[in-house]
């Protein structure tokens, strides 16, 4: 069980117009691992990460999830292998004119055809998880960044996907809040969530993941166990980066 | 840009086409004569007039109901009798009587007709019925400076647009300025507040005016002029020649008994009758129709306005090319366009083909000009909600209409709503453009109550009130829904 392949990437690229942007991309994410890709900025992490469920769609290459490659399905088919990869985004992407409980329940039942009452269990169950019980029925813009950001955690988990995928997810955060969402996350991990995190929290790569990918000029340059990427980096561009951070911390 | 050019010019050569194929059918129509055929197989004779042109005909209220009367409806009558068939009245602007029989919408048009040798080249003419002559219409205090004619040199003369007096003070009168309205009290009002200083005018309508305003006197216009000029005809389509010859018979014995001379006595009485109560209060039922109307056409028109505006704005996000052309194209030509033109070809141009009532007419016309404007206004909607929203509901596996359905659109409609309020109430201010097909909306029936009461601002006066009540209503409804919307933020 273990060692089943939820994705893999083979000889990714994508263009957008002649700018390469991510060059021959490989790399297989197992069940219950945890990725998190790191690298300066524009390195194409964002870019890969979307590819992973087509939000993007790759120029070149294959994106195999569970055995399907999704460059190679139509429409319909792909719809419904997205809503088995929960995605969080950056800037949380709640919808404003639902409330918090509805952000959650939308897709579960137009989607799954779950009953509301079902959809209402399960939607509460979560929230209770990410602690936000009592704000069910606010709406995304009265909560904190922190809060909506456990809210979209919640709203991809209701859909009980296989993968989660993480946008930088502490980076639109204000400092205070980070922590809090750092810790759903983390005990997602514990359960055995798979998750790919795109990330620039540095601790929590150390501390949750089980392979750190460090990614630059659109290709993944090392990857290796976190202790061993962070102390002691065989790539130059991979040393001169994480140089950098731990100067800052 | 090329691209949608292309299709505009498409767009109007097959307009172009459509229109010479209506010529086409429209002489092939005429080529043989079954006119008089027709009427008599339909039992029924159809006349259309502008009943605002006392004492040739007007609205009266008679038995707490509206009736179009005068000297020209007591012709018809007679006509229609002799002919055993049913008279059916449709009312109109003048303007557009003779475009209504070409385009088939009636058998015959009356309302004191001059027929000149130019309305001869597009439209068929009886005998005349009845000879009135030309005079101008002053204000009693200008009596001494206009005492003739002559006098009138170098003056400011006002005279309704299309008609045989507009012509006349042009070419006649040496010097003068000549305006023109559409309406004879516009007129009657611009001569009375010294607009003008003399209004051309048929000499019954001017008597007319005189017997009821005091303040108005008559002097003869001394032109000389041909039976043509001064005699009035009915007008039918070209080539009716059967029906024509039919006609003429009724109009001998109306000549012959001078029948006219009881007809104008009659519809002086109305006119007696008429003009003793003239508060505009007792002309509710007027206003009230022509709220109703008003309120019809507007509700029906911004029902279908959004509808036709939804789809062109979901076609405008295709992936079929020709979709979106066809949507980019129709935007563009309805915007490009005066909604006037636009209810004048659906009612008369479309008519030749199916013949649709004026009201649906109207309100089809307003319809598919609102739809462009809401398109463009959903579009921007769609545009500003955030591409983070489709992209959450894509990861989440939601369906495309789902993705419409519950993200986007109620987003967007909340971000477009004060744009989409206002465009509601332009609708019901512009929907007053139906009148001039005879849709019996507010506008029209303030016509009807100025040219039945001879008061030239106060109608106005109360239809501007009507329409503000409306808009208002309308805002605060509009206001209510905003709010409700807002906590949503």
């Amino acid at each position: 069980m273990q060692d089943k392949k939820i994705l893999e990437v083979n000889h990714l690229s994508k263009k957008f117009g002649n700018n390469e942007i991510l060059k021959d991309i490989n790399g297989t994410v197992k069940s219950g691992e945890v990725i998190c890709v790191i690298g300066p900025s524009g390195a194409g992490k964002s870019t890969f990460l979307r590819c992973l469920n087509l939000l993007e769609k790759p120029t070149a290459g294959e994106v195999k999830f569970e055995g399907t490659d999704l460059t190679n399905v139509d429409e319909k088919q792909l719809i419904n292998l997205r809503e088995r990869m929960g995605m969080v985004f950056q800037s949380f992407n709640l919808f404003p004119n639902m409330t918090v409980i509805e952000n959650l329940k939308l897709a579960p039942i137009r989607v799954k055809h779950m009953k509301d009452d079902e959809a209402q269990k399960v939607a509460m169950h979560l929230l209770d998880r990410v602690g936000l019980a009592e704000k069910a029925n606010a709406y995304p813009s009265s909560l904190s960044g922190g809060q909506q950001q456990r809210v979209a955690i919640a709203r991809a988990l209701a859909m009980n996907p296989e993968v989660m995928l993480f946008d930088e997810p502490t980076s639109a955060l204000d400092p205070e809040m980070v922590g809090e969402v750092l810790e759903v996350m983390n005990e997602l991990a514990k359960e055995g969530m798979t998750m790919v995190v795109v990330t620039h929290e540095m601790g929590f790569a150390k501390e949750v993941a089980d392979e750190v990918w460090f990614m630059a000029d659109g290709y993944i340059l090392e990857r290796n166990k976190p202790v061993e990427l962070f102390d002691n980096p065989q790539n130059e561009r991979a040393k001169d980066f994480i140089g950098k951070i731990i100067q800052n911390v | 840009m090329k691209k949608n050019f292309k299709a505009i010019i498409q767009i109007i050569l097959m307009a172009a086409a459509m229109f010479a194929l209506t010529v086409v059918s429209t002489n092939h129509v005429s080529a043989a004569d079954t006119s008089l055929q027709r009427v008599k197989q339909r039992g029924e004779l159809i006349m259309v007039t502008s009943p605002d042109y006392p004492p040739y005909e007007f609205q009266v209220n008679k038995h707490g109901k509206d009736q179009i009367v005068g000297m020209d409806i007591d012709v018809a009558k007679k006509v229609a009798k002799d002919l055993h068939v049913k008279l059916v009245i449709k009312s109109m602007n003048f303007d557009s009587l003779l475009v209504a029989i070409q385009t088939g919408k009636a058998d015959m048009a009356i309302g004191g007709i001059n027929p000149t040798a130019a309305r001869r080249q597009s439209v068929d003419f009886s005998k005349i019925y009845y000879t009135g002559g030309q005079s101008f219409l002053i204000n009693s205090s200008d009596v001494n400076k206009y005492k003739s004619v002559k006098n009138l040199k170098g003056a400011k003369i006002g005279a309704q647009t299309g008609t045989l007096q507009y012509g006349l003070a042009k070419k006649r009168i040496p010097n003068a300025s000549v305006k023109g309205m559409d309406k004879s009290t516009d007129l009657v009002l611009a001569l009375k507040t010294h607009k003008i200083d003399a209004l051309g005018i048929e000499k019954p309508s001017a008597e007319a005016y005189v017997k009821n305003d005091p303040s108005l006197k008559m002097i003869p216009s001394g032109y000389s002029l041909n039976k043509n000029e001064t005699g009035a005809a009915i007008a039918f389509k070209k080539g009716s020649t059967s029906l024509v010859n039919a006609v003429n018979k009724s109009i001998d014995q109306i000549k012959a008994k001078d029948l006219t001379s009881q007809y104008l006595a009659d519809a002086g009485k109305y006119m007696k009758v008429n003009t003793v109560n003239t508060s505009m209060f007792h002309y509710w039922k007027y206003f009230a129709k022509g709220v109703e109307y008003t309120i019809l056409i507007s509700i029906v028109s911004t029902f279908f306005g959004v509808l036709i505006g939804v789809v062109l704005a979901l076609m405008r996000f295709s992936k079929q090319k020709w979709l979106r052309g066809l949507a980019i194209s129709y935007t563009e030509f309805i915007r490009g366009t005066p909604l006037m033109v636009q209810v004048l070809f659906v009612y008369f141009g479309i008519g030749v083909v199916v013949n649709i009532p004026a009201l649906i007419s109207g309100m089809i016309a307003v319809s598919l000009n609102s739809g462009a404007y809401v398109a463009e206004i959903i579009r921007g909607g769609i545009n500003s909600v955030a591409k983070g929203q489709t992209e959450a509901a894509e990861s989440l596996g939601l369906s495309k209409g789902d993705l419409m359905r519950f993200v986007i659109l109620p987003q967007a409609f909340k971000n477009i709503w004060p744009a989409l309020g206002n465009e509601f109430i332009s609708l019901i201010k512009e929907s007053s453009i139906v009148s001039i097909i005879g849709v019996t909306d507010l506008i029209y029936q303030l016509n009807i109550v100025r040219a039945d009461t001879y008061r030239g601002v106060m109608p106005i006066f109360v239809a501007m009130l009507l329409y503000f009540i409306m808009t208002f209503a309308l805002t605060r409804v509009l206001n209510h829904f905003e709010g409700k919307m807002k906590h949503a933020g």
